[in-house]
């Protein structure tokens, strides 16, 4: 009887909790299913992790210095797990000119990175404009992009390698395509340079081809410019492409509490608008001074000064100075500025050759040919607004850009406003959609196919895109 | 009467020579180890295991996302002075490459004794295991490079970092032991602490504004649930809010976490939408005003975890 009450007990008891014990198995299954996938992604993280340790084992051991650190193994099991030992690595050494002077091979730089990858970096930029305008602008071929007015076209498509060569120098190589003239597409080196990173008293030595640090949007690529199009005083003063020379930079960055950077360059002087000798034993010589300060947390301005000294075709000297400001104002907690403001100036003093004019009318020249300096300068200062701190609205920005120029060797000069919006859906893609009005002087010079321009509206277009890697721009 | 231009480069020479002996810190700093850290979170790892033998500072402040910090010549100034540069690694700042180029200063270059990769040895989270690319977000090849708010990946990169350290300062590794090992002691005393707060809500699904926070979620048992971004660093478009909500719905998820520089009140509407709190974390140290110290930060978010789960 008992026994019978016993069982009856059991039975009743085991009845009544069966929907919790239903509810608690699901609750055990999905806990279970989870540890499952949890268990899953350690075992692969774990299995890579072990692979990698083992090609660095490889690699260490092949090496002819042993690294110092050796490092605990990663405690991702459920906490507590904090290890308390220290690395039990070989005496460390203290660092000394001869750290530096070892040889060390490249590959132990990129220890975390798998086999089968490159060495180095590597990204292509796409840079596209589109221009729309009147038609006598177009038959003078007088627009911001000579020979291209009403066209839509491939301004810089660049691939870019750049990376460590060992462990005291750096290198990049730049490729660029672009129309050049309606529909002809010009394949050219934009830059190949080494940059020695290694050298005394805080120095670097750069050299080969490069865009010159003159200013500050000579060494930025158009693509990378806070504008559509070139500032019309740089296009005037160093042509269409920039000053792009081939010789070295020597940069040294002053032991002071603030920033200040001083560069001076030897080039052959290729630019054939500004210098154009071509020859070291007549140098183009470039210096240029670079200063920082923080404005509060939000705010900061760089101030610069540049020289460019060379001379030109007609063998005669040309002197380029350059002034330059960019503020930023970025409040605190946002990641991109709210506010950028930027500005050059370039005076020049150049002599050139000035062919005797004929006064009279008779067909031969009263005074004689002769040499003249053209003391000529101009500017330009724009700026850029991102309103909006967060969510799709911060993708836009709205800016102009105003510029005032004479002309390096002819008479007159010529003024433009050019206001813009811009749009990224994301960092590696942009889009600008522009206005912009130039008003010249004179007329002459700005004539071709019986047509000529003295005001020029444009409507300007430009898509960029990014692909691959990018280095970091500086401020 | 002298021309200008002599004068000038006379007064700058003059400034450049004799600005050193003027720095107010010089005196103070000569015989401490000057360490330059990316990242707030790793100038807090570095002064604990340095304690008062280093000069630690960080690049980027603790309210700045270090994803794309703007490479401003200060920085450069920092690095020019450094003995010591102290990177993230795994590409969350690569950005210090261009600073390490402008501050011509051959201690810290790739590879030099003065440079420490804080994410070496460690378990990387989120490596991709098929081809990547763009149309992914600005996704991260080598992994998920947000480790340092998971305490228990304190004591790998504190030996990384004590190793640049005695690499440097041989003679003051007893020391840089002692701290490493007193700081590693007091992380160990409040992870039972922390496990413990956090242990009812094992299993949780936690939703992010970006995926930050994932190695503390391993740590502690919580899972990833969806991100407000579309992908990474790809603004949320309304078709994926929309799909998150109804998602956040389904599976009951009760909390959104995001960034102080990320967009607050959107994961305020997605959270009231979907029934869940939000509640603010500090992804590094100094992103929030509790976020003083690296245990304060760790504390602060495990707290703010616990809240918003409860």
């Amino acid at each position: 009887m008992r026994s019978l009450v016993g069982i009856g007990l059991l039975s009743a008891g085991v009845l009544m909790s069966a929907p919790a014990a239903a509810q608690d198995v699901e609750a055990l299954r999905q806990e279970l299913q989870q540890m499952r996938k949890q268990f899953e992604a350690m075992r692969e993280g774990y299995e890579k992790a072990i692979d990698r340790l083992g090609e660095r084992i490889q690699q260490l051991e092949t090496r002819p210095q042993p690294a110092a650190a050796t490092p605990a193994p990663p405690g991702l099991a459920p906490a507590p797990a904090v290890a308390q030992t220290a690395p039990a690595d070989p005496p460390a050494i203290a660092a000394t000119p001869l750290d530096l002077a070892r040889p060390r091979q490249p590959f132990a730089l990129y220890g975390n990175r798998g086999p089968g990858q490159l060495l180095f970096d590597m990204g292509v930029a796409g840079d596209f404009i589109g221009n729309l305008t009147q038609r006598n602008v177009d038959k003078a071929n007088a627009g911001t992009f000579a020979g291209r007015e009403n066209r839509f076209f491939p301004r810089e498509i660049e691939l870019a390698l750049f990376g460590q060569i060992d462990p005291y120098a750096r290198a990049e190589v730049r490729v660029e395509a672009g129309e050049e003239d309606q529909g002809e597409i010009a394949l050219r080196l934009a830059e190949a340079n080494l940059t020695l990173l290694s050298l005394p008293f805080n120095t670097q030595l750069k050299m080969g081809q490069m865009r010159n640090r003159f200013g500050l949007l000579n060494s930025i690529h158009e693509h990378d410019r806070n504008f559509i199009d070139a500032p019309n005083v740089l296009r005037w003063f160093l042509g269409e492409e920039g000053l792009v020379e081939r010789g070295a930079e020597l940069t040294w960055v002053a032991p002071l509490p603030f920033f200040l950077e001083a560069l001076v360059g030897v080039f052959n002087g290729d630019n054939e608008d500004a210098f154009g000798r071509g020859k070291l034993s007549e140098p183009l010589v470039t210096g240029r001074l670079r200063t920082f300060f923080e404005l509060g947390d939000a705010g900061a301005i760089q101030l610069g000064a540049s020289v460019a000294s060379g001379e030109t075709t007609e063998r005669h000297r040309n002197t380029l100075l350059g002034f330059d400001a960019k503020y930023k104002f970025t409040p605190v907690g946002w990641q991109h500025p709210l506010i950028t403001l930027l500005g050059e100036m370039i005076y020049q003093i150049r002599r050139v050759n000035v062919l005797g004019e004929d006064t009279n009318g008779d067909g031969v020249p009263d005074t004689p040919d002769q040499t003249r300096v053209r003391n000529r300068w101009g500017w330009y200062a724009g700026g850029e607004v991102q309103p909006f701190q967060t969510g799709w609205l911060s993708r836009f920005g709205a800016g102009f850009r105003y510029d005032w120029t004479q002309y390096p060797v002819m008479r007159g000069r010529e003024w433009a406003v050019g206001p813009f919006v811009s749009f990224s859906p994301s960092e590696f893609l942009r889009f600008r959609l522009g206005y912009k009005h130039t008003e010249r002087a004179t007329r002459d010079g700005f004539g071709d196919n019986e047509s000529s321009a003295r005001k020029v509206d444009e409507i300007l277009f430009q898509a960029t895109f990014i692909l691959g890697a990018h280095p970091a721009h500086p401020f | 009467m002298r021309s200008p231009i002599r004068v000038t480069a006379i007064a700058i020479l003059a400034l450049v020579l004799g600005a050193p002996g003027l720095l107010p810190e010089n005196a103070a700093a000569a015989d401490k180890l000057r360490v330059v850290a990316t990242t707030t979170d790793l100038k807090a790892l570095t002064e604990a295991v340095g304690g008062d033998l280093v000069d630690v500072d960080s690049l980027a402040r603790g309210n700045q996302n270090p994803h794309d910090l703007e490479v401003r010549p200060s920085l450069m100034v920092k690095v020019r002075r450094a003995d010591l540069l102290v990177v993230n690694g795994l590409e969350l700042d690569l950005w210090a490459e261009v600073v390490v180029q402008g501050a011509n200063n051959p201690k810290v270059l790739p590879g030099a004794p003065g440079r420490v990769d804080a994410s070496e040895g460690l378990l990387v989270l989120e490596v991709p295991t098929a081809k990547v690319d763009r149309s992914m977000g600005d996704v991260h090849p080598v992994g998920n490079p947000h480790y340092t708010m998971d305490p228990g990946m304190a004591a790998q990169i504190t030996a990384n970092i004590l190793n640049g350290l005695v690499r440097l300062q041989p003679q003051s590794r007893p020391a840089f032991e002692k701290n490493r090992a007193a700081f590693l002691a007091a992380v160990e005393q409040a992870m039972g602490r922390w496990a413990a707060t956090l242990a009812p809500f094992k299993g949780a699904k936690v939703v992010q504004y970006h995926p930050v926070f994932v190695y503390l979620f391993t740590r502690f048992g919580l899972v990833k649930g969806g991100a407000i971004e579309d992908r990474p660093g790809i603004p949320a478009t309304p078709g994926h809010l929309s799909r998150l909500i109804q998602e956040m719905k389904q599976e009951r998820i009760k909390l959104v976490v995001v960034e102080p520089w990320n967009d607050v009140k959107l994961a305020e509407r997605v959270a009231g939408e979907a029934g869940a709190k939000v509640r603010v974390l500090a992804p590094s140290v100094g992103a929030v005003k509790e976020a003083t110290s690296y245990l304060d930060t760790v504390d602060y978010n495990v707290r703010a975890l616990a809240d918003g789960l409860r």
